[in-house]
């Protein structure tokens, strides 16, 4: 049969053929310029660690990544039920998992170009502000398993890491936009895990039950062992553990996804 | 006509919650043939094409297209189907022909060249490059029918295609799938609750009814060679008495000052033959072979449709 990459083609003509993703984009590139301005123009003097500047930017805007990928992510299945699209897309010589498979893929591209994107600008906006500072140590805290080792080890894999964080929370939405086939549902739930994550963690921290470290939401945020801690600092958990409960939810999830939109009758 | 069916529709069934909306529906359909699928709202055609191009699963039976199940080897019979099933849902974010291109992505022997062969053929050219939600439903419909007939399908599904158009574009489209069938060789299925469209586009009718198939019926040609009433209209000098002279034989009756029977071929030469003998004036026959309403009327027992 033809090639599976002209599925993927398609998915990335319905992402970039829409005004709303060059927005995303737009805004993506040209928040962090505004931050390290407004910094400026409040502090009135120019001499920040571009580091710092980076990293700090990155977790703020990493947010704004997830939830526009959201965004895509719970149309993606889900707004192909409800405008009817959908029958036309099933009927032609592919299985419905290369298709959903395309789809997730094509989510995935899409989070990796705002990723990508991010990692340029907030690395080339500070350099320009502020120069490119030699001395990394103040953004590596102490007990950071990188303490000691170039910066851009430790910026590259922060960004391995919230990219990680970044994929659970898009299988979650995937999950709910094939499941339920409601992208109101997929959004709202997904959003609730990126900023609900660190509160719940707080609350599973005060309980010594073994099984908390199995939950979700005190593995998504793995950028803890990057700077020497643990999401839940009374438990016996590592980075390896993590990503473990990451990888077997990452299956459970998409495992549903898949088996509810390759069984389900189309009646759209 | 040994050529193998374009699609068999064997025993097929389908149960919604415990409801039997399809019950036990068989046909085939002939490659060159116009197939009409009739039945009143609610009838179950809709579910059936569903059934038919893998959108939703059999509960019982199976569905071959050249050859392929859908069960078994889906994208197998999928490469062989074109079709619209209920409205002609595009993206309407893009253009006409980005939305073609799509779905020329899906099956690798559309190439360019047809692509813009169909746009053409559908009467689309001037527009093409406009997005879709400036279409009118009868330029959506025009763009459904290029999405279906690009990659020349073996088996043409239209469900309800009429609906949106105006009566110049209806005619069209009956032109166009009478020459698909034709010239191609494409079987082409179409479903439709209106009667007088069915008559006029198509070879044979199956008309359905509450999920049951209650008969297969030719609309023209071979019928009129079996034992299939016709109606003939009798010109004759003498209509009134000649009514009387053909009693009990055949249905007759007084139509604008002619005399009409409605019987078999041989039955009709039997008439001419006695109204001669008798010394009427025969000025003409004309036959009209019963309408699909008539049909329909009786099959159905008089309920109405829609
Ligand atoms: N997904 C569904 N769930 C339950 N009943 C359905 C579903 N789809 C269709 N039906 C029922 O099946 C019957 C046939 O519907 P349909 O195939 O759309 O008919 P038609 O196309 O002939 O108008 C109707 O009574 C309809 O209510
Ligand atoms: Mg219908």
């Amino acid at each position: 049969m033809a090639n599976f990459w002209n599925l993927v083609q398609n998915e990335n003509m319905k992402i970039y053929r829409r005004i709303r993703a060059w927005i995303m984009l737009g805004f993506v590139a040209l928040a962090p310029i505004a931050i390290s301005i407004i910094y400026i123009i409040a502090s009135g003097e120019f001499d920040a660690n571009n580091w710092e500047m980076m990293t700090l930017e990155t977790t703020i805007l990493y947010q704004l990544i997830t939830i526009f990928t959201v965004v895509k992510a719970a149309d993606s299945v889900a707004g192909e039920f409800s405008t009817g699209t959908i029958k036309l897309l099933l009927i032609r010589p592919w299985s419905r998992s290369m298709i959903l498979l395309s789809k997730f893929v094509a989510l995935l591209l899409f989070a990796v170009v705002q990723m990508v994107l991010l990692f340029v600008v907030t690395w080339g906006i500070n350099a320009l502000l502020f120069g490119v500072n030699s001395d990394a140590s103040g953004i590596i805290p102490s007990g950071s398993p990188l303490a000691g080792h170039s910066v851009w080890g430790y910026v590259g894999l922060m960004y391995l890491y919230l990219f990680i964080a970044q994929l659970m929370i898009i299988a979650v939405a995937f999950m709910l936009s094939s499941a339920f086939r409601s992208g109101g549902l997929a959004i709202g739930l997904s959003i609730f895990v990126l900023f609900s994550g660190s509160i719940i963690t707080g609350l599973l921290s005060l309980t010594d039950k073994a099984w908390v470290k199995y939950v979700l939401f005190a593995n998504i945020d793995v950028t803890s062992y990057l700077n020497g801690s643990t999401p839940l600092p009374n438990q016996d958990m590592t980075l390896g553990f993590s990503l473990a409960v990451l990888a077997g939810y990452f299956i459970v999830l998409n495992l549903i996804s898949w088996l509810v939109f390759v069984k389900r009758d189309v009646a759209a | 006509m040994s050529q193998a069916p374009a699609a068999i529709l064997q025993d097929v069934t389908k149960k919604i919650g415990g409801r039997t909306i399809i019950d036990r529906v068989s046909l085939e359909i002939s490659p060159g043939e116009v197939f009409g699928f009739l039945g009143p709202n609610g009838s179950g055609k809709t579910t059936t094409i569903r059934m038919m191009v893998g959108l939703m699963a059999l509960t019982a039976g199976d569905i071959t297209i050249g050859g392929h199940s859908v069960k078994t080897s889906y994208a197998a019979s999928a490469a062989q189907v074109g079709a619209i099933v209920e409205n002609p849902e595009m993206y309407k974010y893009l253009t006409g022909y980005q939305n073609l291109v799509h779905y020329a992505r899906m099956n690798p022997s559309v190439t360019k060249e047809r692509i813009d062969e169909v746009v053409k053929l559908v009467g689309l050219d001037g527009r093409i490059h406009d997005k879709v939600k400036k279409y009118s439903l009868g330029m959506r419909q025009r763009l459904g029918v290029a999405q279906a007939v690009m990659h020349r399908p073996k088996l043409l599904i239209l469900d309800e295609p009429t609906n949106g158009l105006d009566p110049a574009g209806i005619r069209e489209l009956r032109d166009y799938l009478r020459r698909l069938s034709r010239e191609e060789g494409t079987a082409v299925f179409v479903s439709s609750h209106l009667l007088s469209e069915m008559e006029l586009m198509c070879d044979r009718v199956a008309i359905l009814q509450k999920g049951k198939l209650i008969d297969i019926r030719s609309i023209r040609g071979p019928a009129n060679k079996t034992g299939e009433e016709q109606i003939a209209v009798f010109d004759v000098d003498h209509p009134e008495n000649a009514l009387g002279v053909l009693e009990g034989r055949g249905d007759g009756k007084l139509e604008d000052g002619s005399l009409v029977i409605t019987a078999t071929r041989e039955q009709i030469a039997d008439a001419n033959r006695i109204l001669v003998e008798a010394g009427f004036k025969v000025y003409g026959i004309r036959t009209r072979t019963k309408s699909l309403e008539d049909q329909f009327l009786e099959v159905t027992g008089g309920e109405t449709i829609g």
